[in-house]
């Protein structure tokens, strides 16, 4: 599913003052794995601590229940729990957790037959069938469903749904995740992308920063497979997210801010572990008591257990947990994932 | 004076003689004199204070051009040097300006025999510098814009030369920060250096740059003079 959290339109920080150096910016080797497991276990105890607000309710599948606020909510659930289940290591709390909040969604959608139900009732839309994958992907199926997604993601109406470029990614991922044959080939799709495109850097803002972030997640499946990530992508990224990620740091844009750390966690080769050791502990700090994280503005100091309305932080605090463990993966991993090679791996080529 | 846009006589001096510059880097005109366009002589203090705010800048036209500067913006830069030494405390950007100025004088317009030379003064330490985090160098940098032109190697430009991609990044947050001054000046340096990646586009967003942030003759002038060198450098 493709997040659509709210954020400054013109994704502007706030113009005027000019307090440079108002952070610190030292380097600080181990800054981050210093932090990232408390900030992914707390993350996850609020998630769990709250699994009852992702409940469907009775009437979910009638025309006048908002999605954004019911089946949208658990499908990321599942999406980014599912990842954090795959990312962290057996016997874990966390791998423990992000399993049984996987299966209190699969329960929620009554082991796929609401899924069936939903796509009955709206069987040329594409939602269902990226909420199904979310759970297929992860080994949770249901035959009823596939039945009759099988012959709708064969046709030639299926192939040509109009949308983005990212979304329509998602949709081969979702493919993929289901098992059957893609629709149209990533590689064209990704070079129609904001990020395939390699756009001016200086351009980059509020929408074009989602539209990245998600190019990045469809296109490794959520992480899982950084080496789908061509080099000249990686190597722009690896040049600019640390700018990025400063400007929505700036500007309170913490949502963002988690989706940048996940795709810098979603790189092939070494971690980009100065850019995770300058971001993560200001996210940390921005993290509340109880696990949640906002999805953008002044972060409260009230320690009361709930500082924020659940659709206010519900998939910032689900984003900063998939980050966390991704980035714990990452960093961890250097060794594993293997060197590429040269001094700056991956850095953008300059310009002769 | 024209002080529609400033917010003290300083202000309106410094001002003007950006648009003078900026005037002089269009035209090419060597014959143009920058002080006097912008009605400073050496006894005017405001203007002498301004011409310190502008620094080398002063003669860029006839610096990047390769002509002879106009004498009386010698005479006034001159002025300036002599009566604004920095402190022994002054912030490195103060000394490094100060030190280029001298510098440009001393490279375009060297004393007549008999003359008294403004004196020398020690190039100041850089390796701040290289260990300042890239938000910070971008912003240092972008402070000490007027030494970036061509043939007129310093410590902080070899430093610019060595980050250039960190340099690249500051650019882009500049411009999501609005702060087209900081963005010129940082720009101007990615021109006189090279070395940006060439993801940043860096002529477009310099354009961009211009046309946002051009009602200040700042950096109006940074992105001309990045224009003049990156033609040089392509030349």
């Amino acid at each position: 599913m493709t997040t659509t959290a709210t954020q400054d339109p013109q994704g502007r920080p706030g113009a005027g003052a000019d307090p440079e150096g108002r952070r610190s910016w030292e380097r600080a080797p181990g800054a981050a794995l210093a932090v990232l497991p408390g900030v992914l276990s707390s993350a996850l105890a609020w998630t769990d601590a709250h699994r009852t607000r992702f409940a469907l309710p009775d009437d979910v599948l009638e025309p006048h229940t908002q999605v954004n606020a019911t089946l949208k909510p658990l499908g990321e659930l599942a999406q980014l729990g599912s990842t954090i289940r795959r990312t962290t290591a057996p016997g874990t709390p966390e791998h423990e957790r992000a399993g049984d909040l996987v299966a209190y969604a699969w329960e929620q959608v009554h082991e796929g037959a609401l899924l069936l139900e939903l796509l009955r009732a709206e069987p040329f839309a594409a939602y269902p069938y990226e909420i199904y994958a979310a759970f297929a992907g992860y080994g949770l199926r249901h035959e009823g469903f596939e039945a009759l997604a099988r012959p709708l993601t064969a046709t030639r109406a299926w192939a040509h749904t109009e949308q983005h470029a990212n979304r329509q990614l998602g949709l081969i991922n979702s493919e993929r995740r289901v098992g059957v044959v893609t629709h149209t080939d990533a590689g064209g799709v990704l070079s129609r992308t904001w990020l395939g495109g390699l756009s001016e850097p200086w351009m980059f803002e509020g929408p074009s920063g989602y539209a990245l972030t998600h190019t990045v997640f469809h296109l490794t499946d959520w992480g899982r497979m950084p080496d789908r990530v061509p080099e000249k992508i990686d190597g722009y990224l690896r040049t600019w997210l640390p700018a990025w990620a400063d400007g929505c740091l700036e500007s309170g844009q913490w949502d963002l801010t988690g989706e940048l750390l996940a795709v810098a966690a979603s790189l092939p080769g070494p971690a980009p572990a100065e850019l995770l050791d300058a971001v993560w502990p200001v996210l940390a700090d921005v993290q509340h008591p109880t696990g949640c994280v906002p999805e953008t503005g002044v972060p409260v100091q009230d320690p009361a257990p709930d500082p924020y309305p659940f659709i206010d932080c519900y998939h910032s605090t689900l984003v900063t947990a998939f980050a966390a463990a991704l980035s714990l993966r990452s960093l961890r991993g250097n060794g594993e994932r293997g060197e590429t090679g040269g001094a700056a791996p991956g850095r953008e080529r300059h310009t002769p | 004076m024209d002080q529609k846009h400033a917010s003290s006589p300083l202000a309106g001096a410094v001002h003007d003689l950006a648009t003078e510059v900026v005037l002089a880097l269009r035209s090419g005109d060597h014959l143009a004199t920058v002080c006097g366009a912008a009605g400073i002589d050496e006894e005017n203090r405001t203007g002498i204070a301004a011409v310190r705010v502008i620094g080398a800048d002063l003669l860029l036209p006839s610096v990047l051009y390769g002509r002879h500067p106009h004498p009386g913006d010698v005479a006034v830069l001159d002025r300036a040097v002599r009566e604004f030494p920095p402190k022994p405390d002054a912030p490195a950007a103060t000394a490094w300006s100060h030190w280029h100025m001298i510098s440009t004088l001393q490279r375009m317009a060297p004393p007549a025999p008999g003359a008294t030379a403004p004196g020398t003064y020690a190039e100041p330490d850089a390796a701040w510098l290289e260990e300042a985090p890239w938000q910070a160098f971008t912003h240092q940098l972008s402070v000490l814009a007027p030494l970036a032109v061509p043939a007129a190697p310093s410590a902080v430009q070899r430093a610019a030369a060595n980050r250039a991609v960190d340099l690249s990044r500051g650019f882009v947050r500049a411009v999501r920060r609005r702060d087209w001054l900081q963005a010129a000046g940082a720009g101007r340096w990615l021109a006189a250096t090279g070395g940006e990646p060439a993801t940043l586009g860096l002529d477009r967003g310099l354009d961009f740059v211009e046309l946002m942030g051009g009602h200040d003759p700042r950096v109006t002038l940074h992105v001309r003079a990045a224009r003049l060198m990156a033609e040089a450098r392509a030349r």
